[in-house]
């Protein structure tokens, strides 16, 4: 590294070639149109979400004896219920309830998921039987039997409806895990690690843990979208929500009895829960297509 | 003089990324005779796994295309031939063994089907003689159990045993030309000399023409009549094997063989090249070795040098000749 | 006589393997019985071909695998039988050089990381301390400190090896166990890489422990050389006695099946016949019995001992006196 030359041409190069992960992922996730779009209209929700009460046109709890069961109209814009609330009100301010309840469930999950997850498919032997068998009796049930069951155990209310989406989803985000750190560990940089003296839990968080994120945030976007599914489930089952909160789910449950008069009553909270599922699938599927090792090794 | 088997002329050949072409073959000439073995030698990134995946034109799945050039085998020019008359030849005039045999086996058959089948695709035997002749093959490539083995699969095989099946079924259609890439490098020592003496034992009995691509000067010298060395998708020297080890003329060649560690020598500091390759999408401008050459001139950082022939068997692409050559006829 | 830096005495390892559907597990010696000694500043060499044992013999060494019996003393210390917990100062004082720089080192990590992690993990230095330290390797291997905010995946073949080295250096250890670490590297680079080590060795006065397939590359780099074949060393002295007299038959092959860069050397080779037999069902007697050419019955029935047939050179072989 005496030459000038040399030393001109390194810096060339360095300016040609700053390495940004972000910058990559951005530059890929850019051509995912559904998804970009997706992410936007989330982005929106999670807006209204947080600024919701404020910007609701009508007082989403305030009953109008007047205009019971109104069709959408221009003051009403999804139309009223059968205590005349406005139903566009309810689901500004339901989108907070509805998010705050997945986003936290599966938050929980994912915590404790990969706590098991990578304990699981680092260590092996007899602790990983014990956690994978424990996931798949979890598993044996369906997804929102399991839940009812919880809830049925717990007593209805919003929190124990997040404690039992939390329980459905942490097998699934261990299993995940697991498989993803079984590969993980294989990597010879992992052994280097460990040779340098590196604790295990050194070795898990800085050398595993990475290689999972990937496929963990894949799977979060997904799963997102199915706890907003069961959290409504519950809420229409009456497990969740008390009856006149805004949920989408209590909505979706109390407006059953007018379907045949007032179609828009059921219609309107079902299309909210439809496109938000939809947006974090789709999310999830462009995800999935940039950054997934296996995809884009192809 | 026999007639060249394969020449190949001002080959080029890219790979398109983002849309943009990327060259990688930028002009390879060589030429092999019938029952002569041809050394193409480089390091990674040099091209010389490209050169034979271009001769046998195997791309697929890859953005690899031929841009420019041809390659001519027994005097026909593979590069203006269909997709189907090139199947005909491949595997059966031309036949090629890799690096990893196992990749290149059917995990699910067994060994004397695929054998059979590749018979009797290109042979057009009826299926009791292809049988004969497949255990009639394995027995030529020193597989004594021949009889057993083509009941096995390739994972019962250990990779000097996968590798003879693999040069069996090479040579099964008598090809004129057999082209060896890195053949022996993933195996052990005492298996490579086996294999080794092997391929040469059936170019002797069946005449035929080796391209051999490795990495190892040592298996050129002891294999090779001709060495090919390539650089940056280029010749850079090709020479009669003796006279290439004796006085290896290009400042690249010379690099590589003085970098060799070699049994019973008793230096203490090996010879080594500076640097290492350009990356196709950073090649520099003029000679692609100038920047890690240690006879570097001013002439070669901008204009690429001439392939100067040095005599009837040698020819070096280096300035340095280029020069002498200028100054002689002046 | 010098101080040894490690002593490696009986050493065995078996490895259980699970076996098929109606199979029962069966046990797997990989290293049957290995003994030899590494003086301070001195590189020694495991040759052999897959499955001998030679990098198995190495990660017990590092204790990355349990041994199953036998004594590794590191420095003065026993190790063979040390709780994970107490392995401590083994990992500063033996590091390791891996056969594939790409792998071994952490795409997600930047080099000024890579490279410090061992300080982090075992001093107490501040950030801007263990940067300084990893800047000075950096130019002791021949990179540079632009070089400390980039990726792995930036560097070429040869430069990540250089990291490598770097990485396993920065904790001032005595013995580096470097397996294979030029065989995924081309000629020219491969050769950097080999006068590296050996300068490092004369300016810190390292030990090597030299893993490789490679008898060219091990007569270049080792002072003492072992030989081993499934599981066992066959022979075992000075490196210079080794390559000009080898007394084992299996050595005597393995040199002679070195391809030489050397036209004018070619000549009809006594080619080793047979494969390597599978570990998992090693011949009795002397494992080298079936592809040996001197075989007899006594080879087939009795596992020669090794026997110290002068001063430099050990052989377990029955027909070497």
């Amino acid at each position: 590294m005496t030459s000038p030359t040399t030393v001109q041409n390194s810096q060339v190069q360095k300016k040609q070639r700053k390495y940004s992960p972000l910058k990559e992922f951005w530059k890929s996730f850019k051509k995912q149109k559904a998804a970009l779009l997706a992410s936007i209209f989330i982005g929106l929700l999670i807006v209204v979400a947080i600024i919701g009460p404020y910007i609701a046109p009508y007082d989403p709890f305030e009953p109008d004896y007047d205009a019971l069961l109104e069709g959408p109209s221009a003051s009403h814009l999804a139309g009223t219920d059968e205590y005349g609330r406005d139903i566009f009100s309810r689901l500004i301010v339901g989108a907070k309830i509805s998010l705050m309840v997945s986003f936290s469930a599966v938050f929980l999950g994912l915590i404790l998921g990969t706590i098991l997850g990578l304990i699981s498919g680092y260590f092996g032997g007899w602790i990983d039987k014990v956690i994978m068998r424990s996931c798949d009796v979890l598993f044996s049930f369906p997804d929102l039997l399991l839940a009812i069951a919880i809830v049925a155990l717990l007593g209805p209310g919003i929190n124990n409806v997040i404690i039992a989406v939390m329980i459905f989803s942490v097998p699934s985000f261990a299993r995940l895990v697991r498989g993803a750190t079984l590969n993980a560990k294989e990597n010879v940089y992992v052994e280097a690690a460990q040779s340098m003296g590196a604790s295990h839990v050194r070795v898990l968080w800085k050398h595993i843990f990475p290689e999972t994120i990937s496929e963990l945030i894949i799977f979060v976007t997904m799963r997102i979208g199915t706890a907003i599914l069961a959290a409504s489930g519950l809420s229409f089952l009456g497990l969740g929500a008390s009856p006149e909160m805004p949920e989408w789910g209590v909505m979706l449950s109390s407006g059953r009895d007018y379907l045949g008069t007032s179609s828009h009553v059921v219609i309107m909270p079902g299309i909210a829960i439809f496109l938000t599922v939809l947006a974090f699938n789709l999310i999830g599927d462009g995800l999935r297509d940039v950054l997934d090792p296996k995809i884009k090794n192809n | 003089m026999t007639e060249h088997v394969l020449r190949v002329s001002d080959l080029e050949t890219s790979f398109m990324r983002d849309k943009t072409e990327i060259k990688i073959l930028r002009g390879v000439n060589f030429s092999i005779r019938k029952g002569e073995i041809l050394g193409l030698v480089g390091e990674s990134g040099s091209g010389k796994s490209l050169t034979s995946l271009s001769i046998m034109q195997l791309f697929h799945g890859t953005t690899g295309k031929i841009v420019k050039g041809s390659i001519y085998f027994n005097g026909e020019d593979l590069t203006k031939m269909s997709e189907s008359e090139i199947r005909k030849i491949r595997g059966k005039q031309m036949a090629m063994i890799f690096q990893e045999p196992m990749t290149s086996l059917n995990p699910v058959l067994k060994i004397g089907k695929q054998l059979m089948e590749a018979i009797e695709m290109h042979l057009k035997l009826p299926k009791s003689e292809s049988k004969h002749h497949a255990i009639q093959m394995l027995k030529s490539v020193g597989i004594g159990r021949a009889e057993e083995i083509i009941h096995e699969y390739p994972h019962q095989l250990s990779g000097g045993m996968r590798q003879r099946v693999m040069i069996a079924m090479a040579m099964a259609c008598h090809p004129n030309l057999l082209i060896a890439d890195e053949p022996t490098t993933a195996l052990d020592v005492t298996i490579q000399a086996q294999i080794l003496e092997l391929m040469k034992k059936l170019k002797e009995e069946n005449e035929t023409a080796i391209l051999l691509i490795t990495h190892d000067l040592g298996v050129v010298a002891e294999m090779c009549d001709k060495v090919v060395v390539m650089y940056a998708g280029q010749v850079v020297e090709e020479a009669d094997v003796f006279e290439l080890f004796a006085s290896p003329k290009h400042p690249y060649t010379k690099g590589l063989i003085a970098s060799v560690p070699k049994i019973g020598d008793k230096k203490e500091v090996l010879d080594s090249i500076n640097g290492h390759v350009p990356s196709p999408q950073n090649m520099p401008k003029g000679c692609k070795f100038a920047p890690r050459c240690n006879q570097v001139m001013s002439i070669c950082q901008e204009e690429s040098p001439p392939t100067v022939e040095i005599s009837a068997t040698r020819q070096c692409s280096c300035w340095l000749y280029a020069k002498k050559d200028v100054e002689v006829n002046a | 006589m010098p101080n040894s830096i490690l002593k490696v005495e009986n050493l065995k390892k078996s490895f259980q393997v699970a076996g098929g559907l109606f199979q029962k597990s069966q046990h797997v010696n990989a290293v049957i019985d290995v003994s030899f000694e590494i003086e301070e500043g001195t590189t020694f060499s495991l040759v052999g071909e897959s499955g001998c044992g030679k990098s198995t013999t190495g990660r017990l060494i590092t204790r990355l695998i349990a041994p199953t019996s036998g004594s590794i003393v590191v420095d003065g210390k026993e190790i063979a039988t040390a709780k994970q917990s107490e392995l401590k100062h083994l990992r500063q004082t033996v590091q390791m050089i891996f056969q594939d720089p790409y792998a071994s080192l952490n795409p997600r990590m930047k080099v000024k990381e890579l490279v410090g992690e061992p300080l982090e993990i075992h001093t107490k230095l501040s950030k801007d301390e263990r940067e300084k330290l990893v800047l000075e390797m950096l130019e002791v291997v021949g990179l540079n400190a632009e070089h400390a905010d980039r990726y792995a995946h930036e560097f070429s073949g040869g430069q990540r090896q250089r990291l490598g080295i770097a990485r396993a250096l920065i904790t001032k250890p005595k013995l580096i166990i470097a397996d294979e670490p030029v065989s995924a590297l081309d000629v020219s680079i491969q050769s950097q890489i080999l006068n590296l080590l050996k300068q490092l060795q004369q300016e810190f006065k390292i030990s090597y422990l030299f893993i490789s397939h490679d008898l060219s590359v091990v007569e270049h780099i080792s002072h003492y050389i072992g030989v081993m074949y499934l599981g066992t060393i066959v022979e075992i002295g000075r490196k210079e006695t080794i390559f000009n007299n080898p007394k084992h038959p299996y050595t005597q092959a393995l040199i002679a099946s070195v391809p030489i860069a050397d036209p004018t050397l070619r000549k009809k080779k006594k080619v080793l016949i047979g494969d390597i037999p599978n570990p998992k069902n090693p011949p009795s007697g002397c494992t080298f019995h079936t592809r040996c050419p001197f075989a007899s019955d006594i080879c087939k029935q009795a596992i020669p001992q090794m026997r110290k047939i002068n001063e430099e050179q050990s052989v377990a072989c029955h027909f070497v006196n």
